[in-house]
């Protein structure tokens, strides 16, 4: 049972209580979602592991594009402050992935910018 | 072909054929099944006395309390396949919602891929749909440069159709070769795969999925089924149902408590009424009482979906809103949950919500489960799953009126 935690077991004995909805996610992102050079990055203003990764934007993997993930379950509480937060702690990325938990595994996934974004034609 | 066209064919119904296989694989509602024994006389005989000879069939499956993401998680592939194919309970952790990563995964390497999983048909009809967006968004441009042209060159104002002849629609749009969906290799890796046989390079795959049960459906499966043992995590011995009916209330109390196997859980558990595993069961209860397949609503902002026979059959009819409703005011101010929707709501919130759920053609539900006062009812009743029948569920159902429209 243990061993499911073992590639995020350094931050998730650091963060106890986010290591549910941060196994749930890194799992989704590693197996189901293909992403690869997955790394664990500790994010201690938000007292969370944050996940980076190389998304797939292709098939082949030939086009991929760093992307942060920032785990959080559904009860907890998100404030502006402390996705601004993230946000500095992830050298400003111009977006975050807010990866939203629940009891019954299923996760939601925001695209969270800062301002207003033009949407791709 | 296309499976956007697919779609406006058969008007999203299922093929007869797969609702056949579907109504043979989903023939038991729930994890027991009772199985008639061949007719003889004795059994005639007894049936007028008002006595069954049906024998019980109880699956036994086996799961494991995990502390941190509040839930049961079944490993045992009989097991999962058994609650998830009787009254459709649980969720593969890396798929949608029946556990297929595995055979996800097999079919991947077997790269042949006849055979897609949901998750693939969903990622090929995405890539399709988003090609067909981009082709008809370059058509109506075109449309447009040439008015542009036929403006500049001869003074003519043209007026641009955006549907016709020139512009792709969803009937007539048929995907191209660039449209490729992102699961399925293309002819280049099919044919290094062809120098390279996957067979016996490959190392056998691990099955990384479990079946993730919430502590409702948990509580369901074990207590009025009993069809459930929960194994602690530590020493993988079975726990006993008074050691589980107080873990999953004391898991939303004080979740570090559990999480620490060094400290010792308190002596005496705090007893809450307002205890969001109690809210959530008494919900789920109802409904699955009442014979509706209850699953999780995170995705279309709500708590609950409710399906008439399971999601492979149907979409979900309603949409659940959980609204615990304290009968004592104080009991809210000294809790140490922040229940969610306790407070009146505002119109903006009602408009939100019910607009997306109207938009996916579900009917909103508000329900409100009445928390028994400390004051009436003492807090000790919760040391057993006899304070369930202290809680009340009434339902109101949200739907717009359009006064123009709506004149039935």
């Amino acid at each position: 049972m243990q061993t499911h935690y073992s590639d995020i077991s350094s931050l998730s004995t650091k963060y106890p209580r986010t290591t549910g909805s941060l196994f749930l996610v890194y799992n989704d992102i590693v197996y189901s979602q293909l992403w690869t050079d997955v790394q664990v990055l500790d994010l201690e203003p938000c007292t969370r592991a944050a996940i980076r990764g190389c998304r797939r934007l292709n098939a082949n993997n030939t086009h991929t594009q760093i992307a942060n993930i920032v785990p959080c379950t559904l009860s907890e509480l998100v404030s502006l402050e402390w996705l601004d937060n993230a946000f500095v702690s992830l050298d400003d990325p111009p977006e975050v992935y807010l990866a939203i938990t629940s009891d019954d595994s299923s996760i939601v996934y925001y695209k969270i910018s800062r301002g207003i974004v033009k949407p791709p034609l | 072909m296309s499976l956007i066209g697919q779609k406006n064919k058969r008007g999203g119904f299922k093929g007869g054929a797969r609702r056949n296989e579907n109504n043979r694989i989903y023939v038991n509602p729930l994890p027991l099944v009772f199985t008639d024994p061949p007719r003889s006389r004795t059994k005639s005989i007894l049936s007028l006395l008002g006595i069954s000879l049906a024998s019980l069939e109880n699956p036994h499956c086996e799961g494991i309390l995990d502390v941190a993401t509040n839930s049961v998680w079944l490993t045992n592939t009989a097991h999962s396949m058994v609650l998830w194919r009787r009254g459709f309970f649980g969720k593969g952790n890396l798929s949608r919602s029946e556990p297929s990563w595995l055979a996800r995964q097999i079919n991947i390497r077997r790269t042949g891929g006849n055979q897609m999983t949901s998750e693939e048909l969903t990622a090929k009809r995405r890539a399709e749909r988003q090609q067909f967006k981009q082709d008809r968004a370059k058509a109506i441009q075109a449309a447009f440069a040439e008015a542009e042209v036929a403006f500049e060159t001869e003074g003519r104002v043209v007026k641009v159709a955006l549907s016709g002849p020139s512009i792709p629609s969803a009937a007539t749009w048929k995907p191209s070769e660039s449209a490729k969906p992102p699961s399925i290799p293309d002819q280049s890796t099919t044919s290094q795969d062809a120098d390279h046989p996957v067979d016996e390079e490959e190392p056998p795959l691990e099955d990384m999925e479990h079946l993730q049960l919430t502590f409702a459906e948990a509580w369901f499966l074990l207590w009025t089924m009993d069809c459930l043992t929960i194994l602690d995590a530590q020493t993988l011995e079975p726990m006993s149902i008074q050691q589980i009916w107080s873990t999953f209330q004391s898991i939303h109390l004080n979740p570090m408590l559990l999480l620490d196997p060094k400290s010792q859980p308190s002596p005496k558990l705090q007893l809450h009424f307002d205890n969001p595993f109690l809210i959530h069961y008494v919900a789920y209860h109802h409904y699955r009482s009442l014979g509706w397949v209850v699953k999780g609503g995170i995705k279309f902002c709500v708590d609950y979906l409710l399906y008439k026979r399971g999601p492979v059959f149907s979409h979900a009819e309603f949409a659940i809103v959980l609204c615990p409703v304290y009968e004592d005011e104080d009991d809210k101010t000294t809790s140490p949950f922040e229940l969610q929707n306790t407070s009146p709501f505002s119109w903006s919130w009602l408009s939100t919500i019910n607009r997306v759920n109207a938009t996916l053609q579900k009917t909103l539900i508000l329900t409100y489960i009445t928390i028994p006062a400390k004051s009436r009812i003492s807090p000790d009743v919760l040391s057993s799953p006899a304070c369930l029948s202290y809680y009340s569920v009434r339902e109101v159902v949200i739907r717009r009126f359009i006064p123009a429209r709506m004149r039935d």
